[in-house]
């Protein structure tokens, strides 16, 4: 039997598993940033004034790993602005104002499709991004499988949804069970080159027995599909963590996920690049879980992306002044600064917390308790990071450095969790990466020097 | 709505989980040794423990002032430092002494070399064995209980003589700890309330106390020809438990992985055998983990967790 993987109990606080999703009234106005996926910004093809109908694309995509954005209500820009991010820049935002009419733009046509390299690109113009909160374009993902040195057998579909309070994808699951077969079958067919009797595994935590039943009926009769129930702990949906849960397979450090033999995609992503492959309705609104200790009415809603979060509080009331709002789960979601910010193409959850739950205590001595070691999925000597990072010497500094595993880090927070001290391991985790990151890259750079 | 707080991932906390509750938890472990020790021992052992603890509660709370440092008292860390080495000590040893103990865990030990989380070795033990060398007369060898004040020698030292002069110490007694001694080593059945207590807290892995336990046990079974009564005797008698238990699964002077921690109490467990045995004094234990915190840095770097994907 394989070593079983650290992890943990959060409390899941699903109080919002049973809540059937509602779409709120029209909101007046949008406001559409252009940094809602991983790599650069996209840049407004649209001017103030101009009328602008659903669907229809208002920013390009702009440099690597960059994506479209779609107005996501009918109506006119009224600005072209910016707003602080959660990271500490800027970045441009496209503000609609609704006209109310929700007008469906003319190029909303299911895209035609021939094949792997139609089908890749159909993915591309319609702004789909990893939804596990990486946001990490689509089809860039699914391209990474056509690489010739990879023989992907495995592709994972990660309905996991590990993190406490939100239910979206369990919602999805529940109500579309229908487009994530869609989605398989696409696959299936336009990367057939490259996915040949690939299995598809959807992995998804056993605190969801009504999805695991309605999945399993609607792929019954489909051999190639494995429901692949995995234990309901953090941090499941981890690529790292589901790789080796649901293939026993193991992520070596500094190598791309395809080489691993496997794919790995969010539920949600894939069944809404199905529906759009269908009716060409690019992602321009979704599912949110609004909870959160400050929430009074703990909701599923749909709303257009670029909602105010305001909205959204609003619908679902609150019993007290919220003292923090998180967007995406407690364990890894992005506080953010203001509730005027908008609902982006990752917000699975919008969470409230109150004055008290707000502010976490300080921080204290470590005590070398180990929790952080023992509750660490990958196994990394969390509490030594600290000590190596302030090594005079640099290149042992760094050989320490590795020699932790910290390298390794999937960013899941498990060690900040647990920390009876309330360090910030995490952060310090990603300090040490990012320095490890750069130190290599200078490295190169020198030793590209030298051989010139 | 007004301004909203910001900060990094995650926004949830362990619940419960603080280095002060930590501390709380290991000071209530400690009560059923401490009430066991008062009732054994009179109440002398009562200023004992309440000089100790003191003592060290005024010694840190100064050091943080003189030292400028923030106040670290509320952490508990003092009280549970003073309370450990009150039970480390018997009521022969003067309050002065004890009081110069609990200075010397504190300042020296602990204070000296950063406070919490900072010092290497055990401040309770480094005090203990401060004592017993600076004052062997009153801290080596231990009380006579209110009941038997004719007690001269402690049953470990009976015990160590071999299985045969064994034989004589009751093993019903040694678990009832009606016998002389240190305050808070001799009732068996206290120390396991208060290990049962921390294993059901989480605050200590229940192998931990057990592979040092087993260690001893093994040693004394293997050398001491075979004889499961003189092993048994070997680790109920002394102070093998009380460190085992409390002081060999403090966080900061051991190692911080399930492995290396083990590893310390197998080391602690033989040393422990070798000084019964051969030493000068009848009790090892502290010196034995004196020892292995010297270890325990090394120890926690050859046992550390092996990463998953890592590369060398």
């Amino acid at each position: 039997m394989k070593k079983e993987i650290s992890s943990l109990h959060v409390p899941h606080n699903k109080h919002t598993a049973g809540c059937e999703p509602v779409r709120i009234a029209l909101p007046r106005e949008v406001v559409l940033p252009m940094n809602m996926h991983s790599g650069h910004d996209a840049v407004p093809v649209v001017a103030v004034g101009d009328h602008v109908k659903v669907g229809q694309m208002i920013a390009r995509e702009e440099g690597r790993f960059s994506s479209p954005v779609h107005a996501s209500v009918s109506g006119t820009v009224t600005e072209i602005g910016t707003m602080d991010t959660a990271k500490g820049g800027k970045t441009a935002t496209i503000r609609i104002e609704s006209d109310g009419k929700m007008e469906v733009d003319a190029s909303v046509q299911p895209p035609v499709l021939t094949d792997c390299d139609s089908f890749l690109q159909a993915i591309r113009d319609s702004g789909m991004v990893g939804l596990g909160g990486a946001a990490f374009p689509t089809w860039a993902k699914l391209n990474e499988a056509r690489n010739p040195d990879y023989h992907v057998d495995t592709v994972l579909i990660n309905a996991a949804e590990c993190e406490p309070y939100i239910t979206s994808d369990h919602r999805m699951m529940l109500s579309h069970p229908d487009w994530i077969a869609d989605g398989i079958e696409y696959l299936r067919k336009y990367m057939s080159d490259y996915l040949s009797g690939a299995v598809y595994k959807i992995c998804i935590e056993k605190n969801k027995p009504d999805a695991i039943e309605v999945l399993k009926k609607t792929f019954a009769d489909k051999p190639y599909v494995q429901i692949q129930e995995l234990n309901a702990i953090y941090p499941q949906g981890a690529k790292q963590v589901m790789l080796y849960n649901a293939t026993g397979r193991v992520a070596v450090a500094g190598r791309r996920f395809p080489s691993f033999g496997a794919l790995i995609i969010n539920v949600s992503s894939l069944a809404l690049t199905a529906h759009y492959l269908k009716t060409g309705m690019p992602l321009v609104e979704r599912i949110v879980t609004v909870d959160g200790p400050a929430v009074a009415k703990p909701m599923n809603l749909i709303a257009p992306i670029g909602t105010s979060i305001r909205e959204l509080l609003n619908v679902t009331g609150l019993k007290s002044e919220p003292g923090k709002v998180v967007v995406g789960g407690p364990m890894n979601g992005e506080a953010i600064c203001s509730v005027d910010d908008p609902v982006v193409k990752v917000s699975n959850a919008v969470l409230a917390f109150d004055e008290k739950s707000a502010v976490l205590p300080e921080a204290s001595a470590c005590i070398n308790c180990g929790r952080c070691i023992e509750k660490c999925p990958v196994g990394i000597s969390v509490a030594s990071v600290e000590r190596m990072m302030k090594i005079a010497d640099e290149e042992y500094r760094v050989k320490m450095l590795i020699d932790t595993g910290v390298r390794q880090c999937v960013d899941c927070a498990c060690c900040s969790y647990v920390c009876p001290a309330h360090r910030p391991l995490l952060q310090i985790n990603q300090q040490a990466k990012s320095y490890l990151k750069r130190y290599a890259a200078e490295q190169k750079e020198k030793v590209g020097g030298n051989t010139k | 709505m007004s301004k909203l707080h910001i900060s990094p991932t995650p926004h949830i906390h362990q619940a419960g989980s603080s280095t002060r509750r930590i501390m709380l938890d290991v000071i209530i472990a400690l009560l059923p040794a401490a009430v066991a020790g008062v009732v054994i021992f009179g109440i002398g052992a009562l200023w004992t423990i309440l000089t100790c603890v003191a003592a060290a509660v005024a010694s840190e709370f100064l050091f943080d002032l003189c030292t400028h440092k923030k106040e670290t008292v509320s952490d508990l860390s003092a009280v549970v430092t003073g309370l450990l080495l009150a039970l480390n000590l018997s009521t022969n040893v003067p309050l002065w002494q004890c009081a110069l103990g609990s200075v010397f865990a504190m300042v020296i030990v602990k204070g000296c070399f950063g406070g919490l989380g900072k010092n290497l070795v055990n401040p309770a033990i480094a005090a203990r064995v401060f004592l017993l060398l600076a004052f062997t007369t009153t801290v080596a060898g231990g009380a006579a209980p209110l009941t038997d004040l004719t007690a001269t020698a402690t049953p470990l030292t009976t015990i160590n003589q071999g299985a045969e002069a064994a034989k004589s110490i009751s093993v019903s007694n040694l678990f009832l700890g009606n016998y002389g001694g240190a305050i808070g080593e001799t009732c068996t059945i206290a120390l396991l309330l208060g290990f049962g207590y921390l294993v059901a807290r989480r605050v200590i892995q229940w192998y931990v106390p057990v592979s040092f336990v087993g260690t001893v046990f093994v040693c004394a079974f293997l050398f001491g020809g075979f004889d499961a009564g003189f092993a048994l005797r070997e680790i109920l008698a002394g102070g093998l438990l009380l460190g085992a238990i409390f002081m060999a699964t403090d966080y900061v002077t051991t190692p911080n992985t399930g492995v290396g921690r083990v590893a310390f109490c197998v080391g602690a467990g033989i040393l422990t055998w070798l000084i019964r045995q051969y030493g000068g004094y009848p009790e090892g234990v502290s010196i034995a983990i004196l020892t292995m915190n010297l270890l325990t840095p090394f120890l926690s770097d050859i046992f550390k967790r092996k990463t998953l994907g890592g590369v060398k």
